[in-house]
């Protein structure tokens, strides 16, 4: 089993206060990892710093085997790898065709085989005919669908995606569930996080429990788990900084 | 009372015999102010985007430097770039003052802070999600800004209307710089000025009537850009 | 966006070649505001820039800015009234080959019912001491234009320093003064051409002294000198001065009216 993701002593603290503190964790390649924890406990930064978008204070991080480029320029080829989709996903004015292809039309890829990708990736999220649909007047679940399907089109080796589950209604958390357990299957690295224990029970895959900002389980045997003492520190949830573009 | 009503009258007619003098200062404002507004957007939105985006130490003082800016009297800076175009000037054999483009440089220069400062107001105020989901989905640093941008357009925009409503409706600028030659450098609000100096107030009104007119069908124009 | 940018660099570069497409060669002459708005120019100058294919700019200012741009080499030609000024412009090495134009003549206009009694004096200067003692409210120029420079050599001639609320320095051009003293009941030393502009309608002040050899108002014209400024059109500018002088511009001077009233006067073939 190969980690693309290889973290050591990984500190991630803002204005003073340390939000991430990991003293090692591996993370397998075309498996399903369940990110759980409190609110607050560290999951959305931990998320954040796996897309490349929140550098870390201190510690090492090898991607795929080579250590990544912290505040290089070539950084967001690494990004181009990696996509997040954040628990309330911003979609962009224009329609769901352009949601949808911005990924694709920010890597040059022609306009035919674009409108390909979307369809297949509006097919996998229940979505197809929406192309022409404006991305500012749908509802809540098809706003999550959208910024999924978004996601899908660049066939990222490794999706991310905060509370993908949480605050949409039951169809489209069903459809979506279906869909995430399919995603390893075809070779991506899928790692979500949850705050509710039965989703990682129904998805299996693999555990990192993370309690303020530390890493307390992480089952999975290949992996060797890090039982590390519980700290208690307060943290925040920021958004990408400027510093990592 | 009447001679508002005879103003009235009186831009109707130049307006629809579309006499030539009048048409040449309405051609040269717009020119002009076209010109400036759009050098004072390609100086003035990375400005504000790079001020708005990042952190500094100075950032404060920048910023409370473009507001002192945007609110200096048009004739304070028709002076000091006056110093600077004149034969006497350090620009001097360039030859440029009283010639349209010393009035683009001068109203460039009026523009340039309101929508650098409109502009870092709009980034801040932008949603944090912006850039992040731009830069997740694959987006280089240079591309993740230009979206934030097209996001923020509407914003922007608005920061160019105003810009372009100061320097349409400005004289300082145009008197001292292009000298309210006539055919060439004389604008709806110099020929107002004028006009005014020879007490033809009727008259004068009459061009600041025709002015308020073309201003509003720019900004009707520059409206629906923005509805886009 | 683009739409618009595309719209608006479309109207500057037409603005633009329009502009480079005027007629050749482009002279720069300052002169008064006065003699702009006396509508002169918009008569005298078409023939010349015909005949020699290009345009004359004009920049009316006040006397003294009109000047300035001389002597900052700004223009290349200027036709001023301001005699003393001129002679010491011409001195500095800022000008060369200054010729006579024309003339018109100042006059003082007031209420109709002349509170300070000027109609009988019997020069101008006696006139601005009549003024004075009575303290009748008198608007000057106050910004060192021709006009102003003929008032202060009147307030000299009387022997007197105009001081008190009375008299009141607008700092204003002269269209801008005539109302002022048509609003304030008040005398002001005008030019007669911008008066007789004003007469029908502007304002209801009456010529209450004229005619007197002291308000005599002549105009010079002066190249600017090229020794001092290479980059300044000389031989256009000769050519203009040759214009003016000459017996078409001087043709053209002489039968300009306003109002129905010649506004300037010829020398005679000697000059003054």
């Amino acid at each position: 089993m190969t980690s693309i993701y290889d973290i050591h002593d990984l500190t991630v603290a803002f204005g003073g206060r340390t939000v991430l503190d990991v003293h090692r964790l591996a993370i397998g390649t075309g498996r399903l990892h369940i990110l759980t924890g409190a609110n607050g406990a560290g999951k959305s930064t931990l998320l954040s710093l796996l897309a490349f978008l929140t550098p870390p204070t201190s510690g090492k991080v090898a991607f795929d085997n080579a250590p990544v480029p912290w505040g290089s320029p070539s950084l967001f080829r690494l990004r181009r790898q990696v996509t997040l989709m954040h628990q309330f996903p911003y979609l962009f004015s224009g329609s769901v065709f352009d949601n949808v292809a911005y990924g694709l039309e920010v890597r040059g890829m022609a306009a035919a085989e674009q409108r390909h990708r979307v369809a297949e990736a509006l097919a996998q999220t229940s979505l197809t005919g929406f192309e022409r649909r404006n991305a500012l007047k749908l509802s809540g679940g098809e706003v999550r669908r959208v910024a999924m399907a978004r996601a899908l089109a660049l066939r990222p080796r490794v999706l991310l995606l905060d509370e993908p589950l949480a605050n949409v209604d039951h169809e489209t958390a069903r459809l979506l569930e279906e869909l995430i357990a399919t995603l390893p299957k075809q070779g991506i690295c899928v790692i979500m996080t949850t705050h509710e224990p039965n989703h990682a029970d129904r998805l299996g895959g693999r555990t990192i429990h993370l309690v303020s900002g530390r890493v307390v389980q992480a089952d999975g045997a290949a992996e060797g788990p890090e039982p590390v003492a519980i700290a208690a520190a307060p943290v925040h949830r920021i958004a990408a900084t400027v510093s990592t573009l | 009372m009447g001679f508002i009503a005879e103003s009235l009258a009186t831009s109707a007619a130049l307006i629809v015999s579309l006499d030539p003098e009048v048409f040449a200062t309405v051609t040269t404002s717009l020119a002009v102010s076209s010109c400036a507004i759009v050098l004072a957007a390609v100086i003035g939105v990375p400005t504000g985007v790079a001020v708005g985006l990042h952190d500094f130490p100075l950032k404060r003082a920048v910023i409370t430097l473009l507001n002192t800016l945007m609110a200096m009297p048009t004739v304070v800076v028709g002076l000091l770039l006056y110093g600077i175009l004149s034969r006497q000037g350090p620009m001097g054999p360039l030859g440029l003052l009283f010639t349209p483009s010393a009035m683009v440089i001068g109203q460039t220069l009026l523009a340039v802070p309101i929508v650098a400062n409109y502009t870092v107001g709009v980034v801040q105020g932008a949603d944090p999600r912006i850039l992040p989901t731009a830069l997740t989905l694959g987006a280089s640093p240079l591309q993740g800004v230009l979206q934030l941008v097209r996001q923020v357009r509407f914003g922007i925009i608005a920061a160019l209307i105003a810009g372009f409503g100061r320097i349409i409706a400005e004289v300082g600028v145009a008197m001292m710089l292009g000298g309210n030659i006539r055919g060439y450098t004389r604008t709806m609000t110099t020929a107002i000025a004028l006009e005014t100096s020879k007490g033809e107030f009727a008259f004068g009104l009459a061009l600041g009537m025709i002015l308020m007119a073309v201003a509003l069908v720019i900004n009707l124009f520059l409206n629906t850009l923005q509805q886009r | 966006m683009k739409l618009f940018t595309r719209f608006a660099l479309t109207l500057a570069l037409v603005a633009g070649l329009c502009s480079a497409a005027l007629a050749g060669e482009r002279l720069r002459m300052s002169t008064t505001t006065s003699t702009e708005n006396s509508g002169l120019l918009k008569v005298l100058l078409p023939p010349f820039e015909k005949r020699y294919n290009c345009t004359v700019d004009v920049i009316s200012v006040g006397t003294g800015k009109a000047l300035k741009l001389g002597e900052t080499g700004d223009v290349d030609v200027v036709l001023v009234h301001a005699r003393a000024l001129e002679d010491a412009f011409v001195a500095a090495g800022f000008g060369v080959n200054r010729r006579d134009v024309m003339y018109n003549d100042f006059i003082i206009i007031g209420p109709a019912n002349d509170p300070a009694g000027i109609k009988g004096a019997k020069t101008a200067a006696e006139a601005f001491k009549r003024i004075a003692a009575a303290h009748a409210p008198f608007i000057s120029r106050g910004d060192e234009s021709g006009t102003h420079q003929k008032e202060k050599e009147l307030w000299k001639a009387a022997a007197m320093k105009p001081a008190g609320s009375w008299y009141v320095e607008s700092g204003q051009g002269m269209g801008e003064v005539i109302t002022m003293a048509t609003e304030r009941r008040a005398y002001t030393l005008a030019d007669r051409g911008t008066y007789n502009a004003y007469r029908s309608g502007k304002t209801d002040l009456k010529i209450v002294f004229e005619g007197e050899k002291g308000l005599f108002n002549p105009y010079g014209v002066i190249a600017v000198n090229p020794k001092r400024f290479p980059h300044v059109k000389y031989d256009l500018a000769m050519k203009f001065i040759t214009y003016i002088t000459g017996p078409e511009g001087q043709g053209v001077i002489a039968s300009f009216k306003a109002h129905g009233e010649p506004v300037f006067f010829l020398y005679g073939p000697k000059g003054r």
